[in-house]
């Protein structure tokens, strides 16, 4: 066996295949770049939450205020806007289901639609909007106050102390709002359909037929949407204030952090519906 | 602490167990600068930086952040995390760099506190401190824990010259237990002082840290 490289050297041909190449990754590369920086950050968070030494007593202080501030920003909003789903669309489908002799699809349509689809989406745009935006707010001055070099001159990285504790906060907070939501429309749904005499089961029953409609992905699928979409939230509002020029007007950065998450929520709920 | 670089100005000092260097530096970035240079955040265009023997630049980022972790430090941009409240805005060094007993870091902040001027540690939102407290708060920040280098660029200003010597008896005590200090100052009042207790004078400026003999 030798040590010997192999050489570098490439014929002019190829040369000349590299040169267009490399300006369209180059110019892809500067279209995403945030996209990339935004899975790379999302996956360090990840990563970097499951070593032990990650979380120093900072750590967990900054965790536990921002996951009060997620869920403490969000549930009434959420529980509010659950409410209206439950009766705007859970007594609704089990009126007109009713009507059509049509039963027995009620579970199919409500994991479909609500559980699927409708209860990630809701509860990140609601987490984005009351929680995202604070978050912003608060880590919108890092830059024009020195505040990351002010944390670095006390040894204290700001991914550790300023992301990490944001995006775990976040997915947690996103998923208990999530498990929150789905349960009160239903609750709320069935309630309004029981006064009103649409439904002579018992909760009970109705809960057995969602559970009997729920495929084993979902029960896979839903933790894991809700929880990538609360991480992006908080990964996409901490690299929107990291990125910020300095002296940015707040409200710019407002507006182009809900656009961005408002993506990111859009394309993690698509990507994995296609999963299921 | 050694440190020296060659290049458009030149640095040369060497800081021992109890010494003080009061520096003239009349130029704020570049007192901001020299002050990131002595902690590692800044490399020096030639030569080395060191702290407790160890070169800055052969530290791994952990350690390099440990051993900041022992420096406190005065900062002329003190960047309060606005969203954090005072009491944990002062703790936050030592809350991430030491296992320490939270309530016995709350009651040496307060002693400190105290001694500065304040009626205890403030407990309530950073932003609603008046400048005069911040100042003091940032005081506090620099010197609880037991911190083996304290930094402080041009800590007291104006109106406030009542503090030196509240600061020269905190800096007295890090001195007495093996630490070292560095006072950058603006203010003609505290560098012609005869009687300011410096092992070292110094000035810097864009030529580099000139060493200057005491006036008395």
């Amino acid at each position: 066996m030798t040590d010997a490289t192999p050489a570098l050297t490439e014929s002019p041909a190829a040369h000349a295949w590299r040169r267009p190449l490399a300006w369209v990754g180059r110019s892809i590369r500067s279209r995403l770049r945030f996209l990339l920086s935004l899975m790379a950050l999302s996956a360090g968070t990840v990563a970097e939450s499951l070593s032990p030494r990650a979380w120093r007593r900072s750590a967990r202080l900054e965790f536990r205020r921002v996951l009060r501030m997620a869920l403490g920003g969000s549930l009434t909003a959420t529980v509010f806007v659950a409410t209206l789903v439950g009766v705007g669309m859970v007594y609704q489908a089990i009126y007109w289901l009713r009507v059509a002799g049509q039963e027995g699809s009620l579970g199919n349509l409500l994991v479909a639609i609500l559980i699927r689809e409708l209860a990630p989406i809701l509860v990140g745009i609601i987490l984005l909007g009351r929680s995202g935006a604070a978050m912003l707010t608060e880590l919108g001055q890092l830059h024009s106050e020195r505040q990351l070099h002010a944390l670095q001159a006390q040894g204290i990285d700001p991914f550790q102390i300023l992301v990490m504790p944001r995006g775990i906060a976040f997915a947690l907070a996103s998923y208990t709002l999530g498990v929150v939501f789905v349960l009160v429309t239903m609750v709320v749904g069935f309630a309004l359909a029981s006064v009103l005499d649409v439904v002579q089961t018992s909760f009970w029953s109705f809960l057995d037929a969602l559970l009997r409609a729920t495929a084993p992905a979902d029960f896979v699928v839903f933790p894991v949407k809700m929880l990538a979409i609360g991480l992006l939230i908080g990964s996409t509002a901490c690299l929107t204030a990291l990125f910020a020029q300095e002296g940015e007007d707040i409200g710019r950065l407002i507006s182009r952090g809900f656009i961005r998450g408002m993506l990111a929520i859009m394309l993690t709920s698509g990507l994995l519906s296609l999963a299921i | 602490m050694d440190l020296f670089g060659r290049g458009a100005g030149a640095l040369d000092l060497q800081l021992e167990a109890g010494d003080l260097a009061l520096v003239d530096a009349r130029d704020l970035p570049l007192a901001s600068g020299f002050a990131d240079l002595c902690c590692g955040l800044q490399p020096p265009a030639e030569g080395e930086v060191r702290f407790l023997q160890r070169d800055w630049s052969r530290q791994p980022a952990e350690m390099a952040d440990a051993l900041r972790g022992l420096i406190g430090r005065v900062m002329s941009n003190p960047g309060w995390l606005r969203f954090l409240d005072a009491t944990t805005n002062v703790l936050l060094q030592q809350i991430h760099h030491t296992r320490s007993d939270l309530g016995a870091l709350r009651e040496d902040a307060a002693r400190l506190a105290t001694h500065f001027g304040l009626p205890g540690l403030p407990n309530g939102p950073i932003a609603e401190l008046s400048p005069a407290d911040l100042m003091r708060v940032g005081f506090v920040r620099a010197f609880v824990g037991e911190p083996k280098l304290v930094i402080l660029e041009s800590p007291v200003q104006g109106l406030h010259q009542d503090l030196v010597p509240a600061l020269l008896n905190r800096l007295w005590e890090v001195r007495d237990r093996g630490g070292a200090a560095i006072w950058l100052t603006r203010s003609r009042m505290i560098w012609d002082n005869p009687l300011f207790p410096a092992t070292h004078r110094l000035r810097l400026d864009h030529q580099g840290l000139s060493s200057i003999k005491a006036a008395a």
